[in-house]
Parts: structure tokens; C-alpha cells; sequence
């Protein structure tokens, strides 16, 4: 039997390399990217808790580093501690040829495509351009519980049209 | 408590604040139903994810959890019989990474900062029962041992290998009251682990 650890290594960082990408999306600061990775990491291996019926492991883990990630962005926002690079004007646009995996990428583009526009916007400002869901209403003059049911709406459909249902 | 209707998918997408997210979290462990949709929306955003870029050229080179792959490799290795061939394909790699993940990430165990001098930034990472512990040190003097500490007994548990970072993979350490690294007679590092 043998250790195998370069094939774990390459497929961890495989993981890894996603995960840091979650990360430093919302960041802009690869330290504080790497930091946010390490602290889900951390908590979720210290703590057992992740468990099988939680589905696949990987989304499970892209979930927590972002939801550490906007714990950190929103911290930083609220003390005021540094500046926050995500721009308000940063274009709202999916680059397939930078992704880590252009394929899947361009998988979800054409799922995206399919979406009613309020569905896609709102998710559009709230994934790749890390809005809450106060500042959303606010931009898009649209009352806060209209913004949770489109997105919620929204991304519902884009599983049902991933899945295959829709292709 | 409720199902948490479209909390699910907002949930996924880390827009519930910090006691909601308690809430949900608790709710899912005991409600099926609510879970599958969690599943389902951490799939959909997982799949945006996949639409990200890297990030740019890591400026540490070996950040310290670098080190859980190896640690990983080595506890999967000791419990799995886990067949080396640089042959296999991607996929089977990455049900094999998911498998070790899963054995890791459902199992319990705890990590420790070591308070270190300056220029040493030191982590272990044990077992909670005992079996392993592995050390990872950033700036330790070559050579450093790892010294285990547990009532009046002393035990030299080896030097660290000469790695960036330096490690070292100890086999049933058992509970130490405290872990140092030791430098030419001198503690450079050294933490009290938390079973």
C-alpha cells in the first residue's frame, strides 16, 4: 500500500484553488482570502460539522468560505478598517476563459441566460458583486421581500435548469 | 420552528444575518425536508462559484493548512487502504479527495496556535483521541524537536523534517498537556492543545 500523497495533493488543491477563488471574490485581498479559506476550514474540521446528508462535500465547503468571506467584507464595512475594493462599478460579467474550469463555467452562463431578467439581475448583484439584500432593494427600488423571493426564485430555477430539466 | 422557505436559498447564499444563520443551522439538523433544499440552492451556488477566476499568484507560498493535505494523506493512508498509481484517472483522484475529505471532516479533531518567538509562526493539529498530531512550523531553527509535555513526563517526539514549512507527523502522541518546539536547548514554541 502506498501513500499516494502526490495524487491527494494535486486533488486538493483542486479544492483549494476554488475555494480561494470564492473567497478572493468577494475580498479583493489574497491574504484575507487564504485567512477566510483557513478559518472554514478550521471551524468545519474542528467541529465535525459536516455530515454526508449534507449533500456533496465540496458545495457544502464553497458555501461556508463564502458566507466567511461576507462575514469579513461586512466586517470590514461596518469598522470602517480598510478600504473595500470590490468597486460599485465594477462590470457585471462572467469570464468563461478565466475560470478555473471554462467548461462548467460556460455551463452556468447558458443556465444564467435562461433565467427571467429580475431573476438574473438579482442574483448578478448578489453573487458577483456581494450586495446585501438591503442595498439591492435600495438600487434596484424594489421592495426588500420582491428582492428575497427573486432570488430565492431565481436560484431554485437555476438548480431545476443545471439538473438537466430545462436542456 | 418553520420551514425556512426561501430563507434556503438566501441562506446559500450567505445573505442571512448572523442569528438567522444560528436559526437556520439549527433547524436543518433536524429537519430533513429544509435540508434537501439547502442542498439543492448550495448546488446552484456552488455551480456560480465554478464561473469565478482563480485568484492571483499566492504570495505565501505555504500557507500553514497547505500542510492539512499531507496530514489528511497520512491519517486516510492509516485507515484506508488506499492504492498509490499514478495512473489513475482525474475523477477517481477527486472521489478519492472527497472520501479522505469526508473521513477528515466528519471526524473531531483540534488545532492549536503555538505562542512562538518572533519570526516562528507554529500550528499543531491533533487528534481528539490521541492518535495524531501533526506540527507545522514557519521559521523554526533547523533541526528544532517537537517535545511533548504530559504531567511530570518529557518525551522527544523528533525533528521536525526541513520543509517549508517544517512538519512533523507524530503517531500516537497520546494527550499531551503541552506541545513545544525545542531549538538548541531553548523553547521556541508552545501551546497547550485542547482535546
Amino acid at each position: 500500500m502506498a501513500l499516494d500523497g502526490p495524487a491527494f495533493d494535486r486533488a486538493y488543491r483542486t479544492y483549494a484553488a476554488r475555494l480561494r477563488a470564492v473567497a478572493f471574490a468577494v475580498l479583493h485581498d489574497r491574504d484575507a482570502a487564504e485567512d477566510a479559506v483557513h478559518g472554514a476550514l478550521t471551524r468545519i474540521w474542528s467541529s465535525g460539522a459536516y455530515r454526508p446528508e449534507r449533500g456533496a462535500l465540496l458545495p457544502f465547503l464553497i458555501a461556508c468560505v463564502r458566507r466567511e468571506a461576507l462575514d469579513t467584507l461586512r466586517g470590514q464595512k461596518r469598522r470602517h478598517l480598510r478600504e473595500v475594493r470590490a468597486s460599485a462599478d465594477d462590470p457585471i460579467a462572467i469570464d468563461e476563459t478565466a475560470a478555473i474550469d471554462p467548461i462548467e463555467a460556460r455551463r452556468v452562463r447558458v443556465a444564467l441566460d435562461q433565467l427571467p431578467d429580475v431573476q438574473r439581475d438579482v442574483i448578478m448583484r448578489a453573487y458577483f458583486q456581494h450586495r446585501t439584500l438591503l442595498e439591492i432593494a435600495r438600487e434596484t427600488g424594489t421592495p426588500l421581500g420582491t428582492v428575497k423571493s427573486r432570488l430565492a426564485g431565481g436560484l431554485r430555477r437555476l438548480h431545476t435548469v443545471l439538473s438537466g430539466d430545462h436542456l | 420552528m418553520n420551514h425556512l422557505d426561501d430563507d434556503a436559498e438566501l441562506y446559500a447564499l450567505g445573505l442571512t444575518d448572523p442569528e438567522r444563520t444560528v436559526e437556520i443551522e439549527a433547524h436543518l439538523a433536524t429537519c430533513e425536508e429544509c435540508r434537501a433544499r439547502v442542498v439543492a440552492a448550495e448546488s446552484a451556488a456552488a455551480a456560480l462559484a465554478a464561473t469565478l477566476p482563480p485568484m492571483p499568484a499566492v504570495r505565501r507560498a505555504n500557507p500553514w493548512w497547505a500542510g492539512l493535505a499531507t496530514a489528511a494523506a497520512v491519517v486516510f493512508a492509516a485507515t484506508t487502504a488506499l492504492e498509490g498509481n499514478a495512473a489513475h484517472a482525474a475523477s477517481a483522484q477527486l472521489q478519492r479527495t472527497d472520501t479522505a475529505l469526508v473521513a477528515i471532516a466528519s471526524s473531531h479533531f483540534g488545532h492549536t496556535t503555538l505562542t512562538s518567538q518572533p519570526g516562528i509562526i507554529a500550528k499543531a493539529i491533533y487528534s481528539h483521541d490521541g492518535t495524531w498530531c501533526y506540527v507545522v512550523a514557519n521559521g523554526a531553527p533547523r533541526g528544532a524537536h517537537v517535545v511533548m509535555h504530559r504531567g511530570a513526563a518529557v518525551r522527544d517526539m523528533g525533528a521536525l523534517d526541513s520543509g517549508a514549512p517544517a512538519t512533523l507527523f507524530v503517531h500516537n502522541p497520546g494527550h499531551a498537556d503541552e506541545i513545544t518546539i525545542v531549538a538548541d536547548n531553548h523553547v521556541v514554541a508552545h501551546g497547550v492543545p485542547a482535546y
